[in-house]
């Protein structure tokens, strides 16, 4: 995807996005509320045009992703079921969209925990399950990309951990790439390998995730007594940056070049009362809220 | 041309469960049913009447013949079809829409264009086979309750059986013509709507309000596919051939009418179809 830029009337959403997916990648796109996740999934496959930009999937344009007869499919954000159908004739209707289905329908009712549910209707079924048998129609042929826009919106616990166990299984067992649009941040750092950032339409931060988190730096929580002068002192010193707290007691900061030790000891110096001092492991929450400068995820 | 055979059959089987195509199927046959058996019971009650009085009237010796009993059952029967199948056609493509479904046909197996296509052809399969329930519903019908011959006065064969069939197949065919454009404009609205309420909603009203202003249009009525079928303020050539099989009316209709009657369903069918696959072609899924 390159240059993609897209607008709803007068509204710019996309200012020129550009990536690109590693195969057999599991990658997550992540974005606040607005930032362009979904309107970046439509464009991809084809559901909505764009004013400019390239956009190429296994080497097929957006418009003619059905001649690749499967091998991308999509989940989207609300389970696109029909609802008069039960959970089984929706899985033969999804068979009948595989050129070359790789599981039957009692196999993928299984996979998903679904099985006691084949006669129900969808109408009849809480959104977790029907999010499952949107997931369980992808799962019947042998796609080599899927697109998840917001997977993880209606699942329990227990569903969540199926849905990230049969990312990590297909991709590794198929070599199944994925594209996961999401705002659970800490489920994404748990089966993603890359990431992009999506932030006012552009693409803020992107590349291998482990990467990224090293690049981050170290970040740490200071509390102190007297935030104000902490404040003031740290905004002036060059190997800390302030990401959250300021003026508050518990500051969130930065060290680029500095140890926690030498943190303190800067501290003390020039005295400031320094309560407690906390390392912070490096997350995809943390870089996230970095970048999109503090708003909710 | 496999795309098109793909889509298709994932339309066919959602039609095998869908509640609305069986409506479809179904109904214009039992309307028709359900109008043969309020007319004989009207009808037992007038002939006990016109027994007592002894009344013999020419109009009460029509009233047994089944044809014009026929004509008029599949007269209802197509209005109802008429209406099933332009509400369906809006719903179609729309719900799917609304949904989301159709997104997983575009993704996986079938364009733009063979997705309405299908529906296309799925909504005349469903339509062919309403009307071939509906004949059989009024042909059945109208035998079970009334006997077919010809219309007879004072003991003089005033119109044959061959004349009479000839008429109502020419009726029919005239009445079934403008379904397909029915089928297309319903599609149409249904591709360019924003939601399925809406495109229901459009395709009724636009329907309804071409059958209130036609009688208002004179001749340039005859520009709209409309016009031809039958409706609730009917002005099809079936409706002249219920009249003809009773003895009750010789045929006024110009040539023209069945030159008009021929080409402009087929030409709106074309417009339709066209306009929906560009519109299809441009809109967000």
């Amino acid at each position: 995807m390159r240059g993609l830029r897209k607008r709803y009337g007068d509204v710019a959403v996309l200012h020129g996005v550009d990536l690109e997916l590693p195969a057999a990648a599991v990658f997550g796109l992540v974005g606040l509320n607005g930032s362009g996740k979904t309107t970046t999934i439509e464009c991809t496959l084809g559901l909505q045009g764009f004013q400019e930009g390239e956009v190429s999937v296994l080497g097929h344009s957006p418009a003619e992703l059905f001649r690749l007869q499967g091998d991308v499919v999509a989940i989207f954000d609300s389970p696109s079921v029909p609802p008069h159908l039960t959970v089984r004739q929706c899985l033969e209707h999804a068979r009948l969209l595989c050129p070359k289905p790789r599981r039957g329908c009692a196999e993928v009712e299984r996979l998903l925990g679904i099985e006691s549910y084949a006669k129900y209707r969808i109408r009849q079924l809480s959104l977790g399950n029907r999010r499952r048998v949107s997931i369980a129609q992808a799962l019947l042929g042998e796609p080599r990309l899927i697109l998840l826009d917001e997977p993880f919106n209606g699942l329990d616990a227990g569903g969540v951990d199926l849905v990230l166990e049969l990312i990590s299984n297909l991709n590794r067992e198929t070599g199944a790439g994925f594209l996961l649009s999401s705002h659970q941040l800490p489920y994404l750092e748990k089966v993603c390998s890359h990431v992009a950032i999506l932030h006012q339409g552009r693409i803020a931060a992107a590349g291998a995730l482990s990467e990224m988190l090293i690049d981050s730096g170290s970040r740490v929580a200071l509390h102190t007594t007297d935030p104000e002068e902490a404040t003031h002192l740290l905004e002036l010193e060059p190997c800390v940056t302030l990401l959250e707290g300021h003026g508050t007691e518990r500051l969130h900061l930065r060290l680029e070049g500095w140890r926690s030790d030498e943190l303190v000891a800067f501290m003390v110096d020039n005295g400031i009362p320094v309560c407690e001092l906390t390392r912070q492991r490096a997350s995809l929450d943390n870089l996230f809220r970095e970048l999109t400068a503090g708003g909710d995820a | 041309m496999s795309n098109l055979l793909a889509a298709l059959r994932l339309e066919l089987f959602l039609s095998r469960y869908s509640l609305a195509a069986k409506i479809v199927l179904l109904a214009p046959a039992l309307v028709c049913l359900a109008r043969f058996l309020l007319v004989w019971l009207n009808q037992a009650g007038r002939q006990a009447r016109a027994g007592l009085i002894g009344d013999d009237s020419f109009a009460l010796a029509q009233a047994q013949n089944a044809y014009g009993h026929f004509v008029d059952g599949m007269n209802t029967g197509l209005t109802i079809l008429a209406l099933l199948l332009v509400a369906l056609a809006a719903y179609d493509f729309s719900s799917e829409r609304d949904i989301g479904s159709i997104r997983h046909v575009l993704i996986r197996r079938a364009g733009r264009s063979s997705i309405v296509l299908a529906k296309l052809l799925r909504l005349h399969i469903l339509g062919v086979l309403s009307l071939a329930l509906l004949g059989l519903a009024a042909w059945g019908g109208s035998a079970a309750f009334w006997d077919f011959g010809p219309v007879v006065e004072d003991g003089f064969e005033l119109i044959g059986e061959d004349e009479i069939l000839y008429e109502i197949h020419l009726g029919l065919l005239m009445a079934v013509i403008p379904l397909p454009a029915v089928i297309a404009f319903g599609l149409l609205v249904s591709v360019a709507a924003q939601s399925a309420t809406q495109a229901v909603t459009l395709a009724l009203g636009a329907t309804l309000a071409m059958d209130i202003f036609k009688a208002l249009l004179g001749e340039r009525a005859w520009y709209l596919y409309a016009t031809f079928h039958p409706s609730l303020l009917d002005q099809s050539y079936l409706r002249e051939v219920s009249r003809l099989v009773r003895g009750f009316s010789d045929v006024l209709v110009e040539d023209s009418f069945f030159v008009f009657n021929e080409w402009i369903p087929a030409v709106s069918v074309l417009v339709f179809t066209l306009a929906a696959l560009l519109v299809a072609q441009r809109r967000s899924l």
